[in-house]
């Protein structure tokens, strides 16, 4: 057996073999050493084997230990090896043994979707330790897992989590379908696994949400709809989503309703700004400054008064400080990166506007829009909005506040033609999935 | 879903300014305009309840379906088309007549057809997506815009301003004329949101109950009574009939204290961009599904995912449409279309009463086509 695993594995430095004899009987045996939880193989395999031999007793926990597996077939050993299971091959028979290492015993702690007093736990790399915290959470016999088992590189696991009483059944199949079809790369992150799921390339909203929080994952089953956990990565693919799924934080459930639905509210006045308020300078100042009553107007203009190139220069050059800066900050390590924010929020706007390079209000424009940005709870969808945002830039350059609102609709138009794995998107009034669809399908 | 219905009925209630619906009726405040509305009242509303009681009878089946049902395949199609040059020809006047609002009050250097062509455009885009999705696009815009709409015509009703002895001495005057017929078929339009059913009836469900109708009269008397009176009230008798974008000039008299904005004039443009876009996307789409109902290749579908490309070729047909007739017209033969369409609209909403009144009639006596009982049957 040994040679053969050499063989199929080209004799890789850190695959440990062994043949043992305790004088009575041969043992070969083939295991990563990292991979594998030594502790667990010592007290189960080496021990017995060794100074403890019986050899009707180690016949029979080979035989009917659930740890270990028979008959597996000699080209599927390899797959074992490499997912850390050990090898083992006794009186001509080769059984897989299942010791493997468990990096991961504790949650992980919120980081990308923090909560105030919300649970802590956040998902790990590890898929079964993950499924333990959604059944723990979700702890209903409801809960059905279907496991896919992707032909790809990275082999990794993926699980398709659902509420058997709850789900739709188009949306499953369609997932299923979408799951089956995954490309034959490497699959290293949830993000890669949305985008492989969502198809299309171009798209201006997500149609899938990626969570790092047990909790979300369990509100969003309770709604009937579908998750997603990949081994090896701390996020889960959510899906179907809409809309307004991503201007919810967690907290919104924990914290007093009222205060959740002002901060609601807050989210979207702050994501209408993000998105128009550069767009809405630009035609004000270069198109309609009438709109503005007369005071606001002379003062923006007043401010404009060393500006010398058009209001659409400065605000490139405002916006493309400010994405550098949010860039900046988030790939530098933490201790630099708050120099970082010192260094360009505040010394470099403050001087560019005494220099006359931007105007102040451009400066407060500027700053109104990053803030905003980070309001938004989920990280994806504020990429979107702060992509989305030059777009109408751009379209205010050409056709002004008139051209802003044409923006607004084409944007709602195309919210409200998307779908989200068949339910959609951006429709009012329509919590219940499948409630739209369902009848004209 | 009934709710969609009354979408309809809101929002044309709140476009028929930009179809020339107060300018038409002002031109005739000192005779007739006033005694027609309550005529033009009782007839909207009968027909907004024979129509929606007649559609009851048909659930998911828009009118071209209707037709299939009862009448041989060519009748159906010279009604089909009919009904693309009704809707089809209310988008481009609205879209020519809103692109020159804009061009007037908003930006008067920019070239014309800059604006046509971006609302052009946007309105292209959205009337080729699917009926579903119109939908949906409808009901959000309509839920943002109208509370401010309303808040800017209350504005309008409460203002110190208002004259209310202009409106008076117009409201007394006119009642004792005799009705005149162009106002009472332009004042008819306010109620005419019923007529979007003929479409999307297909994507209502079988069980639909159509409730609260008693809103129609309430809701179309608001509108008309509120968009003929307030601008008399603000201008004046005499003064009103000096302009053609009437409803503009009236908010522009209207101030906000407080807030970034001062004059009304801008918020009551930009929310009226949206409502004529979802106008044009609504009559265009409305068309193009007519047009596409002559033809067996086309089945009805309600939600595609991947729109076909026809689909395209029919609305980009109209945008060229449009800029031809911006081309060829002007205001004033805007102005005059606006008038034929207004009549033409009111013969059409006629017939189409009275064609569903007959084919509720034939459904009754059972006096379907064979053909096309077998194809539901096969269905």
């Amino acid at each position: 057996m040994i040679e053969q695993i050499k063989e199929m594995l080209g004799d890789p430095a850190d695959l440990a073999t062994d043949m043992m004899d305790n004088g009575y009987a041969r043992l070969e045996i083939a295991l990563f050493p990292g991979m594998v939880d030594l502790f667990q193989l010592n007290e189960y395999v080496l021990k017995p084997f060794t100074y403890r031999f019986d050899p009707d007793e180690f016949r029979r926990m080979l035989h009917s230990s659930n740890s270990f597996f028979r008959g597996i077939a000699s080209d599927q050993w390899s797959g074992y090896l490499l997912k850390g299971h050990t090898l083992i091959a006794y009186e001509g028979e080769v059984y897989v043994y299942r010791a493997i290492r468990m990096l991961q015993i504790t949650p992980e702690e919120t980081k990308v979707e923090v909560s105030l007093q919300g649970p802590q736990a956040a998902f790990t790399e590890n898929l079964d330790f993950n499924m333990m915290l959604v059944r723990n959470m979700y702890n209903t016999p409801d809960l059905s897992v279907e496991d896919f088992d992707p032909n790809n590189l990275s082999k990794s696991k993926l699980a398709l989590i659902y509420d058997r009483t709850k789900r739709n059944e188009t949306t499953l199949k369609e997932v299923r379908r979408r799951l089956e079809q995954i490309d034959k790369g490497l699959l290293m992150s949830a993000g890669q696994l949305s985008k492989q799921l969502s198809h299309a390339k171009y798209r201006l909203f997500p149609i899938t949400q990626i969570t790092e929080r047990p909790d979300r994952l369990c509100t969003h089953l309770n709604k009937g709809k579908l998750a997603v956990l990949l081994d090896g990565s701390r996020f889960a693919v959510l899906l179907p989503v809409h809309f307004f799924d991503f201007m919810y934080a967690m907290d919104d459930l924990y914290e007093p309703t009222f205060m959740s639905r002002f901060l609601v509210g807050l989210r979207y006045v702050a994501m209408l700004l993000t998105l128009t308020l550069p767009a809405l300078y630009i035609s004000i100042v270069s198109y309609n400054p009438e709109v503005f009553r007369i005071q606001l107007a002379f003062t923006i203009d007043g401010s404009r008064a060393a500006v010398p190139y058009p209001s659409f220069i400065e605000v490139l050059l405002m916006l493309f400080m400010i994405e550098a800066l949010i860039e900046a900050s988030l790939r530098l390590p933490r201790t630099v990166g708050s120099t970082a924010a010192t260094v360009g929020g505040l010394i470099l706007g403050q001087a560019a506007q005494q220099a006359g390079l931007v105007s102040s209000i451009m400066i407060i424009v500027t700053s109104v829009v990053a803030i905003s940005s980070f309001v938004l709870p989920n990280s994806t969808f504020s990429y979107f909005i702060r992509i989305l945002k030059y777009a109408f830039v751009a379209i205010s350059v050409f056709a002004g506040l008139v051209g802003v609102v044409v923006a607004l609709f084409v944007m709602v138009v195309y919210l409200c033609n998307m779908r989200s794995f068949g339910e959609p998107y951006f429709a009012l009034f329509q919590s219940k999935a499948g409630k739209a669809s369902g009848n004209n399908s | 879903m009934i709710r969609y219905y009354y979408y309809h009925v809101f929002y044309v209630g709140m476009i028929n300014i930009m179809v020339l619906v107060p300018f038409v009726l002002i031109n005739h405040r000192f005779g007739g305009a006033v005694s027609s509305f309550p005529l033009a009242i009782v007839c909207g509303t009968l027909y907004s309840y024979i129509t929606s009681a007649c559609f009851q009878r048909f659930p998911g089946l828009g009118l071209p379906e209707i037709y299939r049902l009862f009448m041989p395949v060519w009748i159906a199609n010279i009604l089909n088309i009919i009904g693309v040059v009704t809707w089809a020809s209310a988008g481009i006047i609205v879209l020519f007549s809103y692109s020159n609002t804009i061009g007037i009050f908003f930006d008067p250097e920019a070239s014309a057809y800059l604006n046509l062509a971006i609302m052009a455009l946007a309105s292209l885009w959205a009337a080729t997506r699917s009926s579903r999705s119109v939908q949906f696009t409808h009901e959000v815009l309509l839920i943002v815009c109208t509370p401010i709409i309303i808040w800017i015509l209350l504005k309008a009703l409460f203002s110190p301003w208002l004259n209310w002895d202009a409106i008076r001495l117009v409201a007394t005057g006119g009642i004792r004329q005799p009705p005149s017929a162009i106002c009472f078929f332009a004042a008819t339009f306010v109620f005419s949101g019923h007529l979007n059913i003929t479409l999307f009836n297909r994507l209502n469900p079988r069980d639909l109950k159509f409730r609260f109708r008693w809103m129609i009269p309430i809701v179309g008397t608001f509108f008309l009574l509120v968009s003929f009176f307030v601008p008399i009230g603000l201008h004046g008798t005499q003064a009103v009939g000096d302009y053609l974008y009437v409803w503009s000039v009236t908010t522009d008299t209207l101030m906000m204290k407080y807030g970034f904005i001062q004059r009304v004039l801008y918020l009551f443009l930009l929310l009226y961009t949206f409502l004529s876009l979802l106008f044009v996307m609504n009559t265009w789409h409305t068309g193009m599904e007519f047009f596409k109902a002559c033809f067996k290749k086309y089945p009805p579908a309600t939600d595609e995912v991947n729109v076909p490309r026809i689909n395209w070729w029919i609305c980009l047909t109209l945008t060229c449409l449009t800029f031809a007739y911006a081309y060829f017209t002007n205001d004033l033969v805007n102005k005059l279309a606006a008038e034929i369409w207004l009549v033409m609209r009111f013969f059409v909403e006629t017939a189409l009463v009275v064609l569903m009144l007959l084919f509720v009639f034939m459904q009754k006596k059972g006096l379907q086509r064979k053909q096309a009982l077998q194809r539901q049957g096969g269905d």
